[in-house]
Protein backbone atom coordinates (compact mmCIF):
# COMPACT_ATOMS: atom_id res chain seq x y z
CA UNK A 1 0.00 0.00 0.00
CA UNK A 2 1.17 3.49 -0.83
CA UNK A 3 0.87 5.48 2.45
CA UNK A 4 3.39 3.28 4.36
CA UNK A 5 5.78 3.53 1.40
CA UNK A 6 5.54 7.31 1.54
CA UNK A 7 5.95 7.23 5.34
CA UNK A 8 9.18 5.22 4.84
CA UNK A 9 9.60 4.08 8.47
CA UNK A 10 13.07 2.89 9.48
CA UNK A 11 14.08 0.00 11.79
CA UNK A 12 14.46 1.21 15.36
CA UNK A 13 12.14 4.20 15.05
CA UNK A 14 9.06 5.05 17.11
CA UNK A 15 6.10 5.29 14.73
CA UNK A 16 2.44 6.15 15.30
CA UNK A 17 -0.41 4.71 13.23
CA UNK A 18 -3.24 6.87 14.53
CA UNK A 19 -6.20 5.12 12.81
CA UNK A 20 -4.86 1.61 12.55
CA UNK A 21 -7.63 -1.02 12.19
CA UNK A 22 -7.83 -3.48 10.48
CA UNK A 23 -4.05 -3.31 10.29
CA UNK A 24 -3.01 -3.76 6.67
CA UNK A 25 -0.92 -0.58 6.78
CA UNK A 26 0.21 -1.24 10.36
CA UNK A 27 1.65 -4.61 9.45
CA UNK A 28 3.28 -3.18 6.33
CA UNK A 29 4.95 -0.52 8.50
CA UNK A 30 6.07 -3.26 10.92
CA UNK A 31 7.58 -5.20 8.05
CA UNK A 32 9.33 -2.13 6.63
CA UNK A 33 10.88 -1.66 10.08
CA UNK A 34 12.01 -5.33 10.00
CA UNK A 35 10.10 -5.93 13.23
CA UNK A 36 12.40 -3.54 15.13
CA UNK A 37 11.60 -0.29 16.91
CA UNK A 38 7.97 0.21 17.87
CA UNK A 39 4.73 0.92 16.03
CA UNK A 40 2.01 2.30 18.28
CA UNK A 41 -1.21 1.29 16.51
CA UNK A 42 -4.15 3.26 17.80
CA UNK A 43 -7.78 2.32 17.23
CA UNK A 44 -10.57 3.94 19.25
CA UNK A 45 -13.19 1.30 18.51
CA UNK A 46 -13.05 -1.77 20.77
CA UNK A 47 -14.94 -3.84 18.21
CA UNK A 48 -12.25 -3.17 15.57
CA UNK A 49 -9.28 -3.96 17.83
CA UNK A 50 -9.72 -7.73 17.59
CA UNK A 51 -9.20 -7.64 13.81
CA UNK A 52 -6.16 -5.40 14.25
CA UNK A 53 -4.69 -7.75 16.85
CA UNK A 54 -5.44 -10.86 14.82
CA UNK A 55 -3.77 -9.44 11.71
CA UNK A 56 -0.68 -8.36 13.66
CA UNK A 57 -0.34 -11.80 15.27
CA UNK A 58 -1.03 -13.68 12.02
CA UNK A 59 1.72 -11.74 10.27
CA UNK A 60 4.21 -12.00 13.14
CA UNK A 61 4.36 -8.26 13.86
CA UNK A 62 5.96 -8.22 17.32
CA UNK A 63 6.93 -4.55 17.20
CA UNK A 64 3.30 -3.37 17.32
CA UNK A 65 1.64 -2.16 20.53
CA UNK A 66 -2.08 -1.39 20.35
CA UNK A 67 -3.75 1.51 22.14
CA UNK A 68 -7.39 2.63 22.25
CA UNK A 69 -7.57 6.40 22.49
CA UNK A 70 -9.65 8.96 20.67
CA UNK A 71 -6.88 9.96 18.26
CA UNK A 72 -7.71 13.65 18.69
CA UNK A 73 -6.81 13.34 22.36
CA UNK A 74 -3.89 10.90 22.12
CA UNK A 75 -1.54 11.51 25.12
CA UNK A 76 1.33 13.91 24.54
CA UNK A 77 4.66 12.41 23.46
CA UNK A 78 6.88 12.58 20.37
CA UNK A 79 7.11 10.07 17.51
CA UNK A 80 9.59 9.93 14.64
CA UNK A 81 6.80 9.42 12.10
CA UNK A 82 3.02 9.29 12.07
CA UNK A 83 0.50 7.83 9.65
CA UNK A 84 -2.97 9.38 9.68
CA UNK A 85 -5.18 7.25 7.45
CA UNK A 86 -8.44 8.87 8.44
CA UNK A 87 -12.07 7.74 8.25
CA UNK A 88 -13.38 9.14 4.96
CA UNK A 89 -16.28 9.01 2.53
CA UNK A 90 -14.49 6.26 0.58
CA UNK A 91 -15.27 7.49 -2.94
CA UNK A 92 -12.08 5.83 -4.18
CA UNK A 93 -13.60 2.44 -3.34
CA UNK A 94 -16.53 2.90 -5.71
CA UNK A 95 -15.20 0.28 -8.15
CA UNK A 96 -15.81 -2.43 -5.56
CA UNK A 97 -18.80 -0.76 -3.89
CA UNK A 98 -20.78 1.38 -6.37
CA UNK A 99 -23.27 2.18 -3.60
CA UNK A 100 -20.70 4.64 -2.24
CA UNK A 101 -21.79 7.23 -4.81
CA UNK A 102 -25.30 7.24 -3.35
CA UNK A 103 -23.94 7.82 0.15
CA UNK A 104 -21.33 10.47 -0.69
CA UNK A 105 -22.09 14.17 -0.94
CA UNK A 106 -20.42 17.47 -0.28
CA UNK A 107 -22.39 17.64 2.97
CA UNK A 108 -21.00 14.28 4.11
CA UNK A 109 -17.45 15.34 3.26
CA UNK A 110 -17.84 18.58 5.18
CA UNK A 111 -19.25 16.64 8.13
CA UNK A 112 -16.16 14.41 8.17
CA UNK A 113 -13.72 17.31 7.83
CA UNK A 114 -13.55 18.35 11.53
CA UNK A 115 -12.71 14.79 12.61
CA UNK A 116 -10.08 14.45 9.87
CA UNK A 117 -8.55 17.83 10.66
CA UNK A 118 -8.54 17.05 14.39
CA UNK A 119 -6.72 13.77 13.82
CA UNK A 120 -4.14 15.33 11.49
CA UNK A 121 -3.57 18.25 13.84
CA UNK A 122 -2.97 15.90 16.78
CA UNK A 123 -0.57 13.82 14.67
CA UNK A 124 1.45 16.96 13.94
CA UNK A 125 1.52 17.73 17.68
CA UNK A 126 2.78 14.19 18.32
CA UNK A 127 5.62 14.22 15.76
CA UNK A 128 9.11 15.47 16.64
CA UNK A 129 10.45 18.51 14.78
CA UNK A 130 11.80 17.29 11.44
CA UNK A 131 9.64 14.14 11.64
CA UNK A 132 7.29 12.93 8.91
CA UNK A 133 3.50 12.85 8.93
CA UNK A 134 1.59 11.10 6.14
CA UNK A 135 -2.08 11.98 5.73
CA UNK A 136 -4.13 9.69 3.52
CA UNK A 137 -7.72 9.00 2.46
CA UNK A 138 -9.44 6.81 -0.08
CA UNK A 139 -11.61 9.58 -1.43
CA UNK A 140 -11.48 12.26 -4.12
CA UNK A 141 -13.32 14.98 -2.19
CA UNK A 142 -11.07 18.06 -1.82
CA UNK A 143 -12.96 18.90 1.38
CA UNK A 144 -11.43 15.74 2.92
CA UNK A 145 -8.04 16.02 1.24
CA UNK A 146 -6.30 19.29 0.29
CA UNK A 147 -8.62 21.35 2.50
CA UNK A 148 -7.62 19.23 5.52
CA UNK A 149 -3.88 19.21 4.75
CA UNK A 150 -4.02 22.98 4.27
CA UNK A 151 -4.96 23.40 7.95
CA UNK A 152 -1.52 22.27 9.24
CA UNK A 153 0.72 24.13 6.78
CA UNK A 154 1.50 26.68 9.49
CA UNK A 155 3.30 23.89 11.42
CA UNK A 156 4.66 21.68 8.66
CA UNK A 157 5.61 21.77 4.99
CA UNK A 158 4.52 19.47 2.22
CA UNK A 159 7.08 17.28 0.46
CA UNK A 160 6.70 16.03 -3.10
CA UNK A 161 5.74 12.36 -3.48
CA UNK A 162 7.27 10.18 -6.16
CA UNK A 163 6.94 6.41 -6.30
CA UNK A 164 8.57 4.75 -9.32
CA UNK A 165 6.06 3.03 -11.60
CA UNK A 166 3.00 4.65 -10.03
CA UNK A 167 1.25 7.49 -11.86
CA UNK A 168 -0.41 10.27 -9.91
CA UNK A 169 -1.91 13.72 -10.33
CA UNK A 170 -0.87 16.77 -8.34
CA UNK A 171 -2.98 18.11 -5.50
CA UNK A 172 -5.59 20.72 -6.33
CA UNK A 173 -4.65 24.39 -5.96
CA UNK A 174 -8.19 25.71 -6.21
CA UNK A 175 -11.67 24.31 -5.69
CA UNK A 176 -15.10 25.74 -6.45
CA UNK A 177 -13.68 29.19 -7.11
CA UNK A 178 -11.51 29.32 -3.99
CA UNK A 179 -7.73 29.45 -4.25
CA UNK A 180 -5.96 26.90 -2.04
CA UNK A 181 -2.34 27.08 -0.85
CA UNK A 182 -0.04 26.61 -3.85
CA UNK A 183 2.07 24.17 -1.84
CA UNK A 184 -0.79 21.66 -1.99
CA UNK A 185 0.29 20.81 -5.52
CA UNK A 186 2.89 18.53 -3.80
CA UNK A 187 0.11 16.20 -2.60
CA UNK A 188 -0.61 13.14 -4.75
CA UNK A 189 -3.99 12.10 -6.15
CA UNK A 190 -4.23 8.55 -7.50
CA UNK A 191 -7.14 7.88 -9.86
CA UNK A 192 -8.30 4.39 -10.86
CA UNK A 193 -7.57 4.87 -14.58
CA UNK A 194 -3.92 5.75 -13.90
CA UNK A 195 -2.78 2.52 -12.25
CA UNK A 196 -5.87 0.25 -12.35
CA UNK A 197 -6.26 0.62 -8.58
CA UNK A 198 -8.77 2.19 -6.22
CA UNK A 199 -8.59 5.96 -5.88
CA UNK A 200 -6.78 7.61 -3.00
CA UNK A 201 -5.02 10.73 -1.79
CA UNK A 202 -1.69 11.08 0.03
CA UNK A 203 0.04 14.10 1.57
CA UNK A 204 3.57 13.91 3.03
CA UNK A 205 4.34 16.58 5.62
CA UNK A 206 7.55 17.37 7.45
CA UNK A 207 7.11 19.08 10.77
CA UNK A 208 9.05 22.31 11.25
CA UNK B 1 -2.82 -21.63 40.60
CA UNK B 2 0.61 -21.52 39.01
CA UNK B 3 0.90 -23.78 35.94
CA UNK B 4 3.63 -26.32 35.64
CA UNK B 5 6.48 -26.58 33.14
CA UNK B 6 5.17 -29.99 32.20
CA UNK B 7 7.55 -31.93 34.40
CA UNK B 8 5.76 -31.23 37.65
CA UNK B 9 7.70 -28.07 38.52
CA UNK B 10 5.85 -24.80 38.85
CA UNK B 11 6.38 -22.05 36.30
CA UNK B 12 8.41 -19.36 38.11
CA UNK B 13 6.10 -16.62 36.83
CA UNK B 14 3.15 -15.79 39.06
CA UNK B 15 -0.03 -15.32 37.04
CA UNK B 16 -2.69 -12.96 38.28
CA UNK B 17 -6.24 -13.41 37.08
CA UNK B 18 -7.71 -10.05 36.09
CA UNK B 19 -4.34 -8.27 35.98
CA UNK B 20 -4.89 -5.03 34.02
CA UNK B 21 -1.45 -3.67 33.11
CA UNK B 22 1.45 -5.30 31.30
CA UNK B 23 4.09 -6.31 33.86
CA UNK B 24 7.70 -6.51 32.55
CA UNK B 25 9.34 -9.90 32.97
CA UNK B 26 12.95 -10.91 33.14
CA UNK B 27 13.99 -12.42 29.82
CA UNK B 28 15.68 -15.39 31.44
CA UNK B 29 12.44 -16.27 33.27
CA UNK B 30 10.70 -16.82 29.93
CA UNK B 31 13.67 -18.22 28.04
CA UNK B 32 14.26 -20.94 30.64
CA UNK B 33 10.76 -22.34 30.04
CA UNK B 34 11.30 -22.54 26.28
CA UNK B 35 14.81 -23.94 26.74
CA UNK B 36 13.51 -26.67 28.99
CA UNK B 37 10.56 -27.64 26.78
CA UNK B 38 11.91 -27.07 23.28
CA UNK B 39 15.69 -26.79 23.67
CA UNK B 40 15.62 -23.21 22.35
CA UNK B 41 18.67 -21.29 23.57
CA UNK B 42 18.30 -17.93 25.32
CA UNK B 43 20.13 -16.30 22.39
CA UNK B 44 17.00 -16.79 20.26
CA UNK B 45 15.22 -14.30 22.51
CA UNK B 46 17.74 -11.49 22.09
CA UNK B 47 16.05 -8.37 20.74
CA UNK B 48 12.75 -9.01 22.52
CA UNK B 49 11.05 -7.97 25.75
CA UNK B 50 8.52 -9.96 27.72
CA UNK B 51 5.46 -8.98 29.69
CA UNK B 52 2.83 -10.69 31.79
CA UNK B 53 -0.83 -9.76 31.79
CA UNK B 54 -3.59 -11.78 33.38
CA UNK B 55 -2.64 -15.38 32.60
CA UNK B 56 -0.62 -14.80 29.45
CA UNK B 57 2.93 -13.86 28.54
CA UNK B 58 3.49 -11.39 25.69
CA UNK B 59 6.57 -10.80 23.55
CA UNK B 60 7.47 -7.46 22.00
CA UNK B 61 10.43 -5.95 20.17
CA UNK B 62 13.14 -4.68 22.51
CA UNK B 63 12.11 -1.02 22.60
CA UNK B 64 11.28 1.14 25.63
CA UNK B 65 7.49 1.26 25.87
CA UNK B 66 6.10 4.79 26.15
CA UNK B 67 3.87 5.35 29.16
CA UNK B 68 0.50 4.62 27.51
CA UNK B 69 -2.51 2.45 28.29
CA UNK B 70 -2.12 -0.62 26.06
CA UNK B 71 -4.66 -3.08 24.69
CA UNK B 72 -1.86 -5.39 23.56
CA UNK B 73 1.92 -5.34 23.44
CA UNK B 74 3.54 -7.29 20.60
CA UNK B 75 1.92 -10.72 20.49
CA UNK B 76 0.62 -13.23 22.98
CA UNK B 77 3.37 -15.81 23.33
CA UNK B 78 2.07 -18.36 25.81
CA UNK B 79 -0.87 -19.04 28.03
CA UNK B 80 -0.42 -19.90 31.70
CA UNK B 81 -4.12 -20.52 32.19
CA UNK B 82 -4.00 -24.32 31.99
CA UNK B 83 -1.55 -27.05 32.82
CA UNK B 84 0.94 -27.35 31.18
CA UNK B 85 1.62 -23.84 29.80
CA UNK B 86 0.73 -23.53 26.13
CA UNK B 87 2.74 -21.74 23.42
CA UNK B 88 0.75 -19.83 20.78
CA UNK B 89 1.04 -20.83 17.14
CA UNK B 90 2.10 -17.24 16.28
CA UNK B 91 4.98 -17.37 18.77
CA UNK B 92 6.07 -20.81 17.58
CA UNK B 93 6.17 -19.49 14.02
CA UNK B 94 8.80 -16.99 15.21
CA UNK B 95 10.80 -18.93 17.79
CA UNK B 96 9.92 -22.56 16.96
CA UNK B 97 12.51 -22.83 14.19
CA UNK B 98 15.20 -22.86 16.89
CA UNK B 99 13.63 -25.86 18.64
CA UNK B 100 15.84 -28.90 19.17
CA UNK B 101 13.43 -31.19 20.98
CA UNK B 102 9.71 -31.90 21.14
CA UNK B 103 9.38 -31.28 17.44
CA UNK B 104 7.31 -33.26 14.91
CA UNK B 105 7.96 -33.30 11.16
CA UNK B 106 4.95 -34.08 8.97
CA UNK B 107 4.53 -35.51 5.48
CA UNK B 108 2.53 -33.54 2.91
CA UNK B 109 -0.70 -35.42 3.57
CA UNK B 110 -0.25 -35.10 7.33
CA UNK B 111 0.50 -31.39 7.03
CA UNK B 112 -2.73 -30.84 5.06
CA UNK B 113 -4.75 -32.61 7.72
CA UNK B 114 -2.95 -30.75 10.51
CA UNK B 115 -3.64 -27.36 8.91
CA UNK B 116 -7.30 -28.34 8.54
CA UNK B 117 -7.42 -28.85 12.31
CA UNK B 118 -7.53 -32.66 12.30
CA UNK B 119 -5.86 -34.99 14.75
CA UNK B 120 -3.22 -37.41 13.46
CA UNK B 121 -2.15 -40.84 14.62
CA UNK B 122 1.65 -40.97 14.60
CA UNK B 123 4.56 -42.02 16.74
CA UNK B 124 7.08 -39.29 17.53
CA UNK B 125 10.19 -39.07 19.69
CA UNK B 126 8.58 -36.44 21.96
CA UNK B 127 7.56 -35.96 25.55
CA UNK B 128 3.83 -35.70 26.14
CA UNK B 129 2.57 -32.14 25.77
CA UNK B 130 2.86 -29.28 23.33
CA UNK B 131 5.21 -29.70 20.37
CA UNK B 132 6.48 -27.64 17.44
CA UNK B 133 5.06 -29.00 14.18
CA UNK B 134 7.15 -28.65 11.01
CA UNK B 135 6.57 -29.30 7.32
CA UNK B 136 9.52 -29.09 4.90
CA UNK B 137 11.58 -27.13 7.43
CA UNK B 138 8.92 -24.49 8.11
CA UNK B 139 6.98 -24.21 11.35
CA UNK B 140 3.26 -24.85 10.88
CA UNK B 141 2.33 -24.23 14.49
CA UNK B 142 1.51 -25.89 17.76
CA UNK B 143 0.39 -29.48 18.28
CA UNK B 144 -0.54 -31.46 21.39
CA UNK B 145 1.20 -34.85 21.41
CA UNK B 146 -0.04 -37.66 23.56
CA UNK B 147 0.56 -41.40 23.20
CA UNK B 148 0.69 -41.73 19.42
CA UNK B 149 -1.79 -38.93 18.72
CA UNK B 150 -1.07 -35.38 17.53
CA UNK B 151 -3.93 -32.91 18.04
CA UNK B 152 -3.76 -29.80 15.90
CA UNK B 153 -3.77 -26.56 17.90
CA UNK B 154 -4.00 -24.33 14.82
CA UNK B 155 -6.49 -21.56 15.74
CA UNK B 156 -9.88 -22.04 14.12
CA UNK B 157 -9.68 -18.82 12.13
CA UNK B 158 -6.33 -19.85 10.66
CA UNK B 159 -7.22 -23.37 9.64
CA UNK B 160 -7.03 -24.25 5.95
CA UNK B 161 -9.68 -26.75 4.90
CA UNK B 162 -8.18 -27.49 1.49
CA UNK B 163 -4.55 -26.59 0.82
CA UNK B 164 -3.67 -26.17 -2.83
CA UNK B 165 -0.72 -28.34 -3.86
Amino acid sequence: MVPPLVLDPQPGELVLDLCASPGSKTTQISQQMRNRGLVVANEPSLSRISALRANCERLGAVNVAITRYDGRRFPSMLFDRALVDVPCSGEGRARIDPGIWKRSSKRRSLDLQPLQAGLLSRAVDLTRPGGIIVYSTCTYAPEENEMVAEKVLDRSRLERISLPGLRSSPGLQDWEGRDLDGELERCARYYPHQNDTGGFFVAKLRKW
Amino acid sequence: MSPSCGNGEEVPIPSKRGEKGFRPLDKSQVASLWTERFGISEEAFQGYRFFAKAQSIWVCSDFPLPALRYESVGMRMMSLKDWPWKPTTSALQIFGRHAKKNVVHLSEAEARAFMAGSSLCLEADCQLGYVVVFYRGEVLGCGLYSRGKLVSQIPKDRRVESCQG
